[in-house]
């Protein structure tokens, strides 16, 4: 299988009040090209930390990082089209309507207006907010303005997507919709890298699961494989068994 | 990256920031009646003392009466304050004109004629008129100093003083209304700017931004273009409002006052950006921000002149902006003056844009 993320011994060390925190603690593999990939792992296990370093935002503080065949070190404007990006932190203007928010994406990734229209319309009634899309998104609920940012970081037709818990808090109507947009999308031909709390989301979703903790890689495998090698018969017990019962700072 | 995209992209950013003003209803309206109120509250309820004010005395007489007045004016002290008002210098042979050009220049606060038969005719118990020119666009000050003078004159009784206004008979309000427009633009552009990125960053929006292609300097120079435009929006309403008002007259050219205001939004963008740099959510940036602009308003000489405040203020003054856009203001719009007069003030408004801009610039991280 042919790789499209390629990470080598990457390291991110945070100084923050005279602390050293080890957020990314010398991680390596790769995601190959149209697979699912999750990574879960406790809170602060540096999920978000290494997706922020894989989509160009912060710098690694040591090892290499290649995405779609670019490295992240000098060819981030190159990388930055080709990925979609949905945040940890929700991310829209308040004082924006759907509709231009969406505008907004679509013009920072310089989508030709025409395209971009057709897509904006196509994608709203997607997800079921065509009736909301001149409706300003600071009213919107969790879940609406979840579906927004999903189909925000869609619009310039990346190949690669990173959604950072995109189910987390939603209802499971909300969440029903953001799996079938992963399915689709993945059927689509786009590689689909994403991480969440919720065991059995991972299990239905991935084609392959990382499980990260205090900021290594500590499994990596198909979710059957990973049941398998450890006698469990569900991931939230694979996830404990790579991770202990103790609760995180 | 070619600059053509990076110019469409930061049109793309101000563009947004336009709607999002727009849709502000609650914020388009003390934008731009603040500034109006601070003219009209501050421009009815104060005043201020004068030390050191620079006067050129111009003696054409060599007489005893002269020497003794001229030394009786370096020394004199205002009734509450032991120190000189007066910082004076002492010439002859120099005609009104010239006189006038210096204070047009901004070097002295006022200047004393002293006519050559003055020592004679007091001697010989004449009258005789002494002419005074003053700044009058700072009211204040030269209001200090035609009281002083009229006191000591009043002794003898025999000397009237001649006052030539140069631009015209002046108010407070006159005073203030440059210096309001540039605290306003100063104040401004801190908190908008500055706010706006502690606010984006509390959002997220900020961090999703700058995941996509577009670059930092973009993303910034739209946040400024938008800057440019609205404050320079507002200075125009807050002429039209002034001299509807209270009667303000705009003496001096528009184009030089929006060349200072656009050098100068640039440095207050730079300030804005460093400072919400610092703060890590809204609530410190508006804390900061109260630090940096409250004492700006009291110090660099909106609302009376500089050399009404005490020395150490004066030491901070110099090292603001604010200061320089404030005198600059000032001279072309009371004064009449151009470019050439204003080109020390200009030049270190310039400096200051390109040395805060480019901190801004390289302190506005990426990470949030
Ligand atoms: N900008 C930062 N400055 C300092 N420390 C940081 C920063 N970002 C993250 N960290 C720290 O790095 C560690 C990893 O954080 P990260 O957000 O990557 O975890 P995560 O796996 O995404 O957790 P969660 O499941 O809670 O989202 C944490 O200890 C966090 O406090
Ligand atoms: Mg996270």
């Amino acid at each position: 299988m042919e790789p499209i993320i390629e990470v080598k011994n990457l390291v991110k060390v945070f100084h923050s009040r005279r602390r050293k925190i080890t957020a990314v603690n010398d991680v390596s593999f790769d995601v190959f090209k149209g697979e699912i990939f999750g990574m879960i792992g406790p809170n602060g296990a540096g999920k978000s930390t290494t997706f922020s370093m894989l989509t160009t935002l912060i710098k690694p503080t040591s090892g290499s990082i290649k995405v779609a065949g670019f490295d992240v070190e000098n060819h981030d404007y190159k990388i930055r089209p080709l990925i979609g990006i949905v945040p940890q932190k929700l991310s829209l203007y308040p004082l924006l309507t759907a509709r231009e928010n969406l505008e907004l994406m679509g013009n920072l990734y310089h989508v030709p207006k025409k395209v971009m229209e057709e897509k904006i319309d196509y994608y709203l009634k997607l997800v079921g907010l065509e009736a909301s899309a001149d409706r300003y998104t600071g009213g919107f609920s969790g879940g609406m303005k979840q579906r927004l940012s999903v189909i925000a970081a869609v619009l310039h037709d990346p190949q690669i997507l990173f959604w950072d818990e995109p189910s987390t808090g939603l209802d499971p109507q909300t969440r029903n919709v953001i799996w079938k947009l992963a399915r689709k999308f993945n059927e689509e031909g786009r590689t689909l890298v994403f991480t969440t709390h919720y065991m059995e989301e991972a299990d239905n979703l991935c084609d392959r699961v990382a499980v990260m903790d205090s900021g290594k890689m500590v499994a990596l495998d198909n979710p059957e494989r990973l049941k398998e090698t450890t006698g469990s018969t569900n991931l939230e017990e694979v996830f404990v068994h790579f991770t202990g019962e103790e609760v995180r700072d | 990256m070619t600059i053509k995209t990076e110019l469409k992209d930061s049109l793309i950013v101000a563009k947004k920031e336009f709607k999002i003003l727009s849709r502000k209803k609650a914020l388009i309206f003390p934008l731009f009646l603040f500034p109006i109120i601070m003219i009209v509250f501050f421009g009815y309820g104060m005043g201020g003392t004068v030390k050191d004010a620079p006067i050129l005395i111009i003696n054409d007489d060599a007489g005893r009466a002269s020497s003794s007045l001229v030394q009786e004016i370096g020394g004199y002290t205002p009734k509450y304050d032991a120190n000189p008002m007066f910082s004076v210098t002492y010439t002859k042979d120099m005609s009104q004109s010239e006189a006038e050009s210096k204070i047009d220049a901004g070097i002295y606060k006022g200047a004393l004629i002293i006519p050559q038969n003055y020592s004679d005719s007091i001697a010989k118990n004449e009258s005789t008129t002494l002419t005074l020119l003053t700044d009058s666009s700072d009211t204040t000050t030269s209001g200090a100093i035609i009281n002083a003078l009229r006191q000591l004159l009043a002794k003898t009784g025999l000397v009237s003083l001649n006052i030539p206004s140069i631009y015209g008979d002046l108010e407070y309000l006159d005073f203030i209304t440059p210096g309001v427009i540039a605290l306003t633009v100063f104040m401004g552009c801190i908190s908008s700017i500055g706010s706006a990125i502690a606010g984006e960053k509390e959002n997220g929006t900020l961090v999703r931004m700058l995941m996509t292609p577009v670059s930092k300097r973009s993303v910034i120079l739209g946040k400024t273009i938008y800057q440019l435009i609205l404050q320079l929006a507002r200075t125009v309403v807050l002429i039209f409002a002034a001299y509807l008002l209270v009667g303000f007259n705009m003496n001096g050219s528009w184009l030089a006052v929006a060349l200072v205001l656009i050098v100068f939004t640039l440095s207050g963008v730079g300030i804005g950006i460093i400072m919400s740099s610092r703060a890590e959510d809204m609530e410190s940036f508006i804390q900061l921000n109260m630090l940096v602009t409250m004492p700006s308003m009291f110090v660099t000489g909106v609302f009376f002149p500089l050399s009404s405040v005490p020395g150490w203020m004066r030491c901070i003054a110099y090292f603001l902006p604010l200061t320089y856009a404030i005198d600059a203001m000032r001279t072309i719009m009371i004064k009449g003056q151009g470019l050439s007069a204003i080109s020390t003030d200009f030049i270190i408004l310039t400096l200051f844009a390109i040395v805060t801009f480019t901190l801004g610039v390289h302190l506005f991280r990426r990470e949030a």
